[in-house]
């Protein structure tokens, strides 16, 4: 709700505190420096896309945020708690849910299976030796599978299921998981269009409810999503705002094009 | 479950009319859509009494036909007391199936857990009157004590004088030490190769310490001698046989509840992907260390039921050979499925016994020869086999081809059973030969001739992708 006025200025003490800050983050690769941002926030209940040629730190930033990634220097926090030397598991139950650029799914189980395993609040190894799917978790489950009409293959393992199925399944899994930040890594590659047009359209759906970080090389499908968006290139942010403004900025096209 | 009981009430209600956009209604149809996809997945009649077919043969061969066959003196009692091991080694195999065939850990130490159980109950049945010789003299101590000129009963042994403390030191202790191991090599992540290597490198230094350890455990010669009246008596056999199946059964159900739980669905997805978990909130750390420990205390309880029945244990039970060894068993019966798992040692571990008795110099080849043999074929193991077979029955293929697939694994477990009752050579020898000693070499011939034969003809006959029924069906679900 507040989003808008908390990303545009450098957010001091008082202000009310973005979702998700980095300050003055970097990270060095055998000293190549993958990611180096002064400043990035992203408020409550916004939907960012990160956008960047090949190599510009999109993936690197989602790994810092979801803690797969550890920072060379600086600070990450997530809704005003620090992050920065915190385990990935331990992040994920604060309210972050990942989309890896490959989609990851659990090939053995079936998509229902893939589902149960990621219904919030289920972690322990008791609650998960006993516990059993409450007819409340069962329709959430079935809802979220039909909008991504899987449900005809909800008993088929996730081995057998097709490049966009697989990625509309992980991106069902996130939202059964009901996390406070959504990291979106690439979800339109490899897609067709009209399988690209659906994910565009449950991103959409989603961007009320959670915060989302997108990460996306379509331009197409950025232009459908309609948000701010931030440029990334060499690890640094190069210009924030809306796709119009970012692709009227010299440097931005510089950087996609090459000097 | 739930599908099934929502689909009966929406079938008592009536589906709502399909111009009827009220939430309620299309929540309805929802549920019915579920439901018909779920009911669409039960396995056909033709499978489900396969299965009960199976099922029954086995409870009625186990329970009753082999007891029957060594009462009334056809089969010997010693026989009866060998299948009574391989029972023990086949609740092993359950652990292991859970650790590697399930969370796809490869855990190389297996048999200390196995021998930390059989110990346990060897030190007791040591130390009960007269386990050790009749005369006085050792009637406190067990016998290799009194030869390495100890009189007293070193402290840690004085509990084991009471049988229920031996019974759950024998279940807890691989269990403990499995949880305290567990909790330090998976919380720092120690993963594939290296986790083998590590518990290896533990069942090394255990075998280490108890064959070093002479004077307080046995050493190389481990602990025998006890209770020598177990495994002379008929009725001791068969009830210990009896007990042994029963145990085998009850863990079989247990680890059938876990791999069913969502709790076994965390083990699979550690298998198939495990950084996903992290990201998902999961710990898989605390998964594998439950994992690892259901597994120990199934190897310990393993042990406590095989040194009664085979009257010695010995360090050698705990080398890291043995452990190998022990997941072999389930690799060839089929990793992720719990009867491959028993399958496979019983298996494994009858044609181990006859074959270097039958053919002492060339066992091993013939026995290497085997596992090729199997790996080749049947990736999937023995339980592979039956799954194939179910499919094809499931897909509407005839009898006659499923008949067929299933011939390797029907050839292997009446080879299996007849060498474990002791029946084979007689019958070929009177039968066949009359006298000779050529049956011997032509019954391996025979089984690995059968193995190969339907082996390569499945092969053969599923040249052809049989994949129609997974094809995406995204269009079914509106």
């Amino acid at each position: 709700m507040v989003a808008a006025l908390t990303t545009d200025q450098p957010s001091p003490q008082t202000q009310i505190e973005p979702l998700v800050r980095l300050e003055s983050v970097t990270v060095s690769f055998d000293g190549f420096k993958a990611l180096d941002i002064n400043a990035f926030s992203v408020g409550e209940s916004e939907l960012r896309v990160v956008i960047g040629p090949n190599g510009a730190g999109k993936t690197t930033l989602c790994d810092v945020i979801s803690g797969k990634t550890r920072v060379t220097s600086g600070k990450v926090f997530f809704g005003g708690v620090e992050t920065t030397k915190m385990r990935d598991a331990a992040i994920a139950r604060m309210g972050v849910g990942r989309k890896f650029q490959t989609p990851t799914v659990f090939d053995s189980l079936t998509v229902f299976e893939n589902m149960e395993l990621a219904l919030p609040n289920e972690r322990s190894v008791f609650r998960n030796l006993f516990g059993s799917v409450t007819p409340e978790q069962n329709e959430a489950i079935l809802t979220v599978l039909d909008r991504v009409r899987l449900i005809g293959d909800m008993y088929t393992p996730a081995k057998y299921l097709s490049h966009g199925q697989r990625q509309w399944l992980e991106i069902s899994m996130l939202i059964v998981a009901h996390p406070k930040l959504l990291l979106i890594d690439e979800p339109a590659a490899g897609l067709t269009d009209k399988e690209t047009e659906l994910t565009a359209e449950l991103l959409l759906e989603l961007k009320g409810r959670h915060t989302i970080i997108c990460i996306e090389h379509d331009m197409d499908f950025v232009r459908r999503l309609n948000s701010r968006v931030t440029v990334l290139d060499n690890g640094k942010v190069l210009a924030e705002g809306t796709l119009d403004e970012v692709q009227a900025n010299e440097q931005v096209v510089e950087a996609y094009l090459g000097r | 479950m739930t599908q099934t009981r929502i689909k009966a009430k929406l079938e008592k209600d009536g589906l709502p009319d399909l111009d009827d956009q009220s939430p309620e209604a299309m929540r309805s149809r929802l549920l019915f859509r579920a439901s018909q996809t779920y009911l669409a997945r039960t396995p056909p009649m033709q499978v489900i009494a396969m299965r009960i077919g199976g099922i029954v043969i086995v409870f009625a061969l186990f329970f009753v036909v082999i007891p029957l066959l060594t009462s009334s003196g056809v089969v010997p009692y010693y026989k009866l007391n060998f299948l009574g091991k391989y029972l023990c080694f086949a609740i092993v195999a359950l652990g292991i199936d859970l650790i590697w065939g399930y969370t796809g850990l490869l855990s190389l130490c297996q048999a200390l857990f196995f021998c930390l159980g059989g110990y346990a109950m060897a030190m007791h049945l040591s130390l009960k009157e007269g386990g050790g010789d009749v005369r006085p003299e050792y009637h406190n101590i067990p016998q290799f004590m009194f030869f390495n000129n100890l009189t007293t009963l070193p402290a840690f042994w004085i509990p084991f004088k009471s049988f229920t403390f031996a019974l759950l030191a024998g279940i807890a202790l691989p269990g403990i030490v499995a949880g305290i191991f567990g909790f330090f090599i998976f919380r720092s992540r120690v993963r594939g190769v290296y986790l083998s290597i590590v518990t290896q490198a533990v069942a090394w230094g255990a075998w280490l310490l108890i064959s070093r350890n002479e004077m307080l455990m046995g050493g190389t010669n481990g602990l025998t001698n006890f209770d020598k009246t177990m495994n002379e008596k008929p009725s001791w056999i068969i009830g210990l046989y009896l007990l042994t199946l029963v145990v085998l059964l009850a863990s079989y159900l247990i680890c059938r509840a876990i791999t069913r739980s969502r709790l076994g669905k965390v083990l699979v997805a550690i298998r198939d992907r495990e950084t996903r978990l992290y990201f998902a909130g999961y710990q898989p750390y605390a998964f594998k260390v439950f994992a690892f420990a259901v597994g120990a205390m199934l190897a310990g309880i393993g042990g406590m039921l095989y040194s009664p029945q085979v009257g010695i244990i010995t360090p050698q039970n705990m080398n890291v050979e043995t452990s190998i060894l022990m997941v072999i068993w389930v690799a060839l019966g089929g990793r992720g499925k719990l009867w491959g798992a028993i399958f496979g040692a019983i298996v494994t571990n009858v044609t181990l016994s006859s074959l270097s008795s039958d053919l002492p110099s060339l066992w091993l080849y013939v026995q290497g020869g085997m596992f090729v043999l199997v790996v080749l074929l049947f990736p999937e193991g023995f339980a592979g086999i039956w799954a194939s077979a179910e499919k094809q029955i499931a897909e509407g293929a005839r009898w006659g081809r499923a008949i067929l697939t299933l011939v390797p694994l029907f050839a292997v477990a009446l080879f299996v059973l007849m060498e474990a009752l002791g029946l084979t050579p007689d019958a070929f020898r009177k039968v066949v030969f009359h006298t000779s000693n050529v049956d011997v070499q032509l019954k391996y011939v025979l089984l690995i001739l059968i193995l190969g034969l339907a082996g390569g003809t499945q092969v053969l006959l599923n040249q052809k992708p049989q994949r129609k029924e997974f094809a995406p069906s995204a269009a079914a679900a509106n």
